[in-house]
C-alpha cells in the first residue's frame, strides 16, 4: 500500500515537470520568439525528459514533491519546503502564461476600433429587436418550454423506480443487492457525465432534427441527475420509520412503500421542478446541435446575420427562463 | 410451557460489538417482563433479537414451540406479525395521517398490492378506530400523526401495534423521550394491555420507580449478560449497584 502510494507521488511529480518544461518549449518558447520557430523532435523529446528527471530526482533525493503534497498533504521543513513553493510558483506562472497564449487573449483586438464598431453594430441590433417574428419566436419558445417538459415527466418515473437500486441502505442488504448497486451507480456516472449536447448529436442522426431528438436527449440525461438526486435523498431517510414497519411483519415493497416513500415525496417533487427548470435552460442549448425549439431558430438567423431578429430571440429566452427561475424557486421553497 | 424462550442469545454486530453474550430464560404468558441496564447493555438488541429485527449470531429463540431464531420469508413476516414494537422516538409516518398509521399495523398480513392501493377493508378501519379507542385519541384520527405531542404519538404507535393483535408487546424505551406525567400515562396504557387483553409485555426501562410500579418480573442486564432475574421487589441497594455500577444513584420518577 505505502509502495503503491509513492509511486502515484513519483507520477504526479514526472508529470508536473514533463509539463512545465513542455509548456514552455512548445507553447511559450514560439510565441515569445517567433511562431515560424520550431524545436526538432529529438531536442524536444530530450528536454523533456530532463524536466521530469529533474522533478524525480528532487522528490526521491530530497523532501521537494508536489505529487505528495496534492495526494497526501504532505509537506516538507525548512529549505525543501522553500524549493517546493518555488517549484508551486513555477508550475502556476508558467500555465497562466501558456493559458493566456492558447485562449488567443488579445487586449488588442478587444479595443480594436474595428471591433469596436462591430460590438456597437450587434448591440445596437440585439436592441432594437425585429418585432415581426415574435409569434415564429413565442412558438419556438412553446416548443423548448414543451420538450424540457415531456422530458423531465418521461424522466421521472424511470429516475423513481430506478432510485431505490441506486440506494445503498435499500440495496446492501445481500451480494445480489450489493452488485446491482455497484453497476447502476458507474452506469449513472457514465450517463451523467456525457453531456446532453452530446446526446442531442447522436439523437439528431438517429430521429431527424427537431424537437423529438432534442427531448431523447434530455430524457437520458434527467433519468441519470435524477436518479441520482432522488438516491441520494433515499440514503438520507430516517431509521425509525423502516424498523416500525418492518416490525408489523411488512414485505420489502411494503417497507419501501409505507417506511421511505412518505419521507422522499417532499424532496423529489422539489428536485423534479427544479430539473425542469435546469431543462429549459438546456433545451435552448440542444436546439444549437438539431434538438429544435428556438435554439434551433437562434442558429438560422445567426447564420444569416440577422441580429435584429437574433435579439428578439434572447429577449424572449431571457424573459422566459428568468419567469420559470423565479416560479420554481417560489414553488421548493413553498414545499419547504 | 412457556410462550417465549430464549437459550444461550449471542449477537454480534457486523463491526464486531458484542451486544448480547449468552441470554438464557423463559417468558410466561401474561407476564410484564421488565429489562433494566445502562445504555449500551445488551436491551435494544435483546427485543430486536426476539421479534427477528436481527438475526441472533447463535443460541435459539423458540415461541409457542416454534423455533424463529433464523427463520426467513414468510415464517419471518408471520413470526413479526404476530408481535407488536413500540419504539422510543415513536416511528409513526409523519406526514400521514393517525388513522393510516394505525392501519400500517396490518402490512403484515395484507397483501402488498392491496396495501399500496389502500384497500383496507371496513373492518380493519373500524378495529383501528376502536384501537385508537382504547389509547383515547380516537378523536385525533384525522389529523396529520407529526402534529401531535410525544405522549400523543406514541398511544398512536401502541394503537398500531394493537391492530397486529400480537401475543406479545415489545416496548424499547417507551418512555425516555417523554416528560414523567406523560410517562406514567403510556405506562398506564401498557399495564392496562397486559392486564385487560392478557398481552404478554416485554419493556426496556431507565427508571427504576417504574420498573418497581409496574414489572410483575425484572431482569437485568450488564454488557449483554443477566446480571439479576427476579420480582421487582428484590431489587435491593446492594443490586442496584450491581447493575448501574457504584456511582449510580437512583432517581425517582412520580
Amino acid at each position: 500500500m505505502k509502495a503503491l502510494r509513492t509511486v502515484f507521488a513519483l507520477g504526479i511529480d514526472v508529470l508536473v515537470g514533463a509539463y512545465v518544461t513542455s509548456a514552455c518549449l512548445f507553447i511559450i518558447m514560439p510565441a515569445m520568439i517567433s511562431d515560424s520557430i520550431s524545436i526538432p523532435s529529438p531536442y524536444g523529446a530530450i528536454s523533456v525528459s530532463i524536466g521530469s528527471i529533474l522533478t524525480l530526482l528532487l522528490s526521491v533525493g530530497s523532501k521537494v514533491s508536489l505529487g505528495r503534497a496534492v495526494l497526501y498533504g504532505q509537506l516538507p521543513t525548512g529549505r525543501a519546503r522553500s524549493i517546493q513553493r518555488h517549484l508551486a510558483w513555477i508550475t502556476f506562472v508558467v500555465t497562466v502564461i501558456s493559458g493566456w497564449i492558447v485562449t488567443e487573449i488579445s487586449p488588442i483586438e478587444f479595443f480594436s476600433g474595428q471591433g469596436l464598431a462591430g460590438a456597437g453594430r450587434i448591440f445596437g441590433a440585439l436592441f432594437t429587436p425585429e418585432f415581426d417574428i415574435i409569434g415564429e419566436a413565442l412558438s419556438a419558445m412553446m416548443e423548448t418550454v414543451f420538450t424540457a417538459f415531456m422530458a423531465t415527466i418521461i424522466a421521472v418515473p424511470v429516475s423513481f423506480v430506478l432510485s431505490f437500486a441506486a440506494a445503498r441502505n435499500v440495496m446492501a442488504t445481500d451480494t445480489t443487492g450489493r452488485i446491482v448497486y455497484v453497476v447502476l451507480r458507474a452506469l449513472l456516472n457514465i450517463m451523467r457525465s456525457m453531456e446532453p449536447i452530446i446526446w442531442a448529436i447522436i439523437f439528431s442522426v438517429w430521429v431527424g432534427i427537431g424537437p423529438f431528438a432534442g427531448m431523447l436527449a434530455l430524457v437520458v440525461h434527467t433519468i441519470a441527475s435524477l436518479t441520482k438526486q432522488y438516491s441520494e435523498q433515499i440514503e438520507d431517510v430516517n431509521d425509525g420509520p423502516i424498523e416500525a414497519i418492518s416490525a408489523t411483519g411488512a414485505s420489502r415493497l411494503q417497507v419501501l412503500w409505507f417506511a421511505i416513500v412518505p419521507q422522499c415525496v417532499i424532496p423529489f417533487l422539489s428536485f423534479t421542478i427544479y430539473r425542469w427548470d435546469i431543462n429549459v435552460r438546456m433545451a435552448t442549448i440542444i436546439g444549437f446541435v438539431g434538438g429544435g425549439g428556438i435554439g434551433y431558430l437562434l442558429t438560422q438567423y445567426q447564420g444569416l446575420s440577422r441580429y435584429h431578429e437574433v435579439g428578439m430571440l434572447v429577449i424572449i429566452i431571457t424573459a422566459v427562463v428568468w419567469i420559470l427561475d423565479v416560479i420554481s424557486a417560489r414553488v421548493r421553497a413553498a414545499l419547504k | 410451557m412457556a410462550l417465549l424462550s430464549v437459550r444461550d442469545l449471542r449477537h454480534t454486530y457486523p463491526n464486531g460489538f458484542s451486544a448480547i453474550k449468552g441470554l438464557s430464560f423463559d417468558v410466561t404468558a401474561g407476564e410484564f417482563l421488565v429489562v433494566i441496564g445502562l445504555s449500551g447493555s445488551g436491551k435494544s438488541t435483546l427485543l430486536r433479537c426476539i421479534n427477528r429485527l436481527l438475526e441472533p449470531t447463535s443460541g435459539s429463540i423458540t415461541m409457542n414451540g416454534t423455533d424463529v431464531t433464523h427463520c426467513v420469508g414468510e415464517d419471518l413476516r408471520r413470526h413479526r406479525s404476530s408481535i407488536g414494537m413500540i419504539f422510543q422516538h415513536f416511528n409513526l409516518i409523519g406526514r400521514h395521517t393517525v388513522l393510516d398509521n394505525v392501519l400500517y399495523g396490518t402490512l403484515g398480513r395484507t397483501p402488498a398490492w392491496a396495501s399500496i392501493t389502500r384497500k383496507f377493508t371496513k373492518e380493519q378501519r373500524d378495529r383501528a378506530l376502536a384501537n385508537l379507542d382504547i389509547v383515547g385519541i380516537a378523536d385525533k384520527a384525522g389529523v396529520r400523526a407529526d402534529s401531535l405531542s410525544g405522549g400523543q404519538q406514541q398511544r398512536v404507535a401502541i394503537a398500531r401495534a394493537l391492530m397486529q393483535e400480537p401475543s406479545i408487546l415489545l416496548a424499547d424505551e417507551p418512555v425516555a423521550s417523554l416528560d414523567p406525567a406523560t410517562s406514567h400515562s403510556v405506562m398506564k396504557y401498557l399495564e392496562r394491555i397486559n392486564k385487560e387483553f392478557g398481552t404478554t409485555v416485554i419493556c426496556n426501562l431507565h427508571f427504576l420507580s417504574l420498573v418497581r410500579q409496574y414489572a410483575s418480573r425484572v431482569l437485568a442486564l450488564k454488557s449483554g449478560e443477566a446480571v439479576f432475574e427476579g420480582s421487582p421487589l428484590e431489587i435491593t441497594d446492594e443490586w442496584f449497584r450491581t447493575i448501574y455500577g457504584d456511582d449510580a444513584v437512583e432517581v425517582e420518577i412520580r
